[in-house]
């Protein structure tokens, strides 16, 4: 290890950095084995042909991707995935905001506590929280009753968008709120009395101050929930009642079911390089507004 | 431009009473020093009057306008905090439009204003800068054109020299007085360094654990404080602690551990009462042993040398009177007294100053 401590004689810049690089190399062989190496078994099981025999036949087509893109279902399932991860990340943003600013500005004593309360949700597994929001949802569950009992009409809360929507938010909203939390707690508050004693009320001090500032935080969180969201198979088939197919449903059924691994493994990588796009199209954006903050 | 007025100005945290029925009244154009030591609730105080904080009880005016409920955006106050609070995410030049944006002023005026006060502040040329490129001076002239740009009624400076080296802190002193004068606006000038509030300030106002101490032109608080607490935070001072022998007029003849001194006191002194002595040190005197011959108004002591201390353009001497009194004694350099050399210690009784005693 000549590299590590700098010598009278051998130590050169260039020794300096490998050593340093030697630091992410056990995050590297993590991402190595157990991300990028299943990918890249997907990238080959996509190119073989199916089969009822086995799971595909190692012979090489392009077949599997013509299929999914000529199928206007794809689109279909692909457009409502995003839709859905579009919904759950607008409407995180929007409970989350007020409650981040509450933490961010919370005296220290009490954060710990509030802090407990926002991630709450991810104490309890997905499964158990899940059938918990079924029996709020149902037809006949609490809600429903409670609605009837005051005289109002039954809601269809479940086996639709709305519960997959309120059971997504539910889950990923600590994301957002830690996110944002994290940035709001870094805008001086002296800015915002600044920008009041400046002529500006509360709410324009808000959007021509505070919000921007608040930028990178949004955007990590942003990201976060709609990658999640879009990603997330126990919610939708649970409280979508397979009446709401996403991508990961789509996939999982399509190679459990149809028995296709060739074509789940297609519709899988498609959604990966759409999901890629997007995402880095929206960090592009959002790096040209907040360029002056960072 | 106004006059500010507070009347009874009260606040609570708790059971913590950080300002205790202030009453003062700044004449419009006035810069007044509010100076305390930290936590007097000087830096309180001038949150309530920018409306940041709102008063247990007690009003706040700006001119004829009660103020006390108005929120910070109703009440044109100009405000400079000790670390600026220069919006991070905008220029300069957007920094200082911001204020005359809320006034809803027109594009190319604010355009023409902005340029005109970063020329006035010596800053042309910079307005398309971030703030993080501008160094602590330049941010602290930014910080103050944005506050004078939207020609405030008051101006409230908290600590706005703290944050600034030695050197330059000394230069903007002068500046910050001289830009006061040209825009003739009234000014709070929150501060606990006592030299920057006496170069700065027509009057002074001492704040001590919440209470006024004293409100007074910044040569009669150095010269006359009200109490041994005022006069040994402003400057340096030493206090000889006695008991009022006799008094006429200003003069007050007082009874001492080390002898009768005599100086000058307060009306309200009465003959008997305890009181303390203070006398600065560069008020003080050394000279030879063989010159002590005693004279009408003026104090004369012997001494020994025990400390003596190089400063530069004087000696810090500490000086050894007897009954285990130490007066702090500062000299030119003219006249060198070494260590363990007996000396007189003479002080004329009108530099002298009588406080009431018993504390302190």
């Amino acid at each position: 290890m000549p590299a590590a401590a700098p010598g009278p004689a051998g130590a050169s810049p260039g020794g300096r950095i490998s050593g340093q690089a030697l630091l992410i190399l056990p995050a590297l062989g993590l991402m190595l084995v157990f991300f990028v190496a299943p990918y890249l078994n997907l990238l080959l099981i996509s190119v073989f042909t199916p089969s009822h025999q086995a799971p595909y036949l190692r012979v090489f087509t392009l077949a599997n991707y013509g299929h999914i893109v000529h199928d206007p279902f794809t689109w279909q399932v692909v457009w409502r995935s995003l839709w859905l991860g579009v919904v759950t990340t607008g409407l995180s943003v929007v409970l989350a905001y007020p409650l981040a600013y509450h933490l961010a500005r919370t005296p220290r004593r009490m954060k710990g506590l509030f802090m407990i309360l926002v991630i709450s949700p991810l104490l309890v597994g997905v499964l158990i929280r899940t059938y918990g929001w079924m029996i709020l949802l149902q037809d006949t569950g609490l809600i429903n009753q409670l609605l009837h009992a005051v005289g109002m009409r039954r809601a269809p809360l479940m086996y639709n968008q709305t519960g997959v929507l309120i059971g997504l938010v539910h889950v990923f909203i600590p994301f957002m709120v830690l996110s944002l939390a994290g940035s709001i707690q870094g805008i001086d508050p002296e800015l915002e009395l600044e920008a009041r004693s400046l002529g500006a009320g509360a709410w324009r001090t808000f959007w021509r101050v505070t919000f921007p500032l608040s930028l990178p935080g949004l955007a990590a969180g942003t990201i976060l929930v709609f990658v999640l969201a879009i990603s997330s198979y126990v919610i939708p088939s649970l409280l979508g009642g397979f009446t709401v197919i996403t991508v990961p449903i789509l996939v999982v059924r399509t190679i459990t079911e149809l028995f296709n691994w060739p074509g789940g493994s297609a519709f899988a990588l498609l959604f990966f390089v759409i999901t890629m796009l997007l995402v880095w199209c929206y960090i592009r954006l959002i790096g040209r507004v907040t360029r002056p903050v960072t | 431009m106004a006059e500010i007025s507070l009347r009874g100005l009260t606040k609570r945290f708790g059971n913590v009473v950080a300002v205790n029925e202030l009453t003062l009244t700044f004449a419009s154009g006035e810069l007044v020093a509010l100076l305390g030591p930290s936590g007097c609730g000087k830096t309180t105080t001038l949150r309530m009057i920018a409306g940041f904080e709102t008063p247990s009880h007690g009003r706040v005016l700006l001119g004829d306008r009660d103020v006390t409920e108005a929120p910070p955006e109703k009440r044109s106050c100009g405000m400079v905090f000790q670390n600026y609070a220069l919006f991070p995410h905008l220029t300069v030049h957007q920094n200082i439009a911001f204020g005359l944006e809320m006034q809803g002023v027109r594009r190319a005026d604010i355009d023409r204003m902005v340029a005109e006060i970063l020329d006035k502040v010596g800053l042309g040329g910079l307005g398309k800068r971030y703030p993080r490129q501008l160094s602590g001076g330049q941010q602290q002239r930014t910080a103050l054109a944005r506050a004078l740009v939207i020609n405030p009624s008051v101006l409230l400076l908290d600590e706005p020299l703290a944050n600034l080296d030695a050197k330059l802190r000394e230069e903007m002193r002068f500046y910050i007085r001289s830009l006061q004068r040209e825009f003739h606006i009234t000014t709070l000038y929150v501060t606990h360094d006592q030299s920057e509030a006496l170069v700065l300030a027509d009057r002074v106002a001492v704040l001590m654990d919440g209470v006024l101490q004293q409100f007074d032109a910044p040569e009669i608080v150095y010269r006359r404080p009200r109490t041994a607490r005022v006069a040994s935070f402003i400057g340096l001072t030493n206090l000889i602690p006695g008991r009022v022998a006799a008094r006429a007029g200003d003069d007050v003849v007082l009874e001492t551990s080390i002898g009768r001194l005599r100086a000058r006191g307060p009306e309200d002194l009465g003959g008997g009462m305890e009181a303390v002595l203070s006398i600065r040190p560069e008020n003080i005197e050394l000279g030879r042993r063989e010159a002590a011959v005693a004279g009408d108004g003026v104090n004369r002591l012997r001494g020994i040398i025990r400390e003596r201390i190089f400063l530069g353009s004087f000696f810090d001497y500490r000086v050894d009177v007897g009954a285990g009194t130490l007066l702090r004694v500062q000299g030119g350099v003219h006249a060198v007294h070494q260590m363990a050399d007996e000396v007189t210690v003479a002080f004329d009784a009108s530099s002298g100053w009588t406080l009431p005693g018993g504390r302190g």
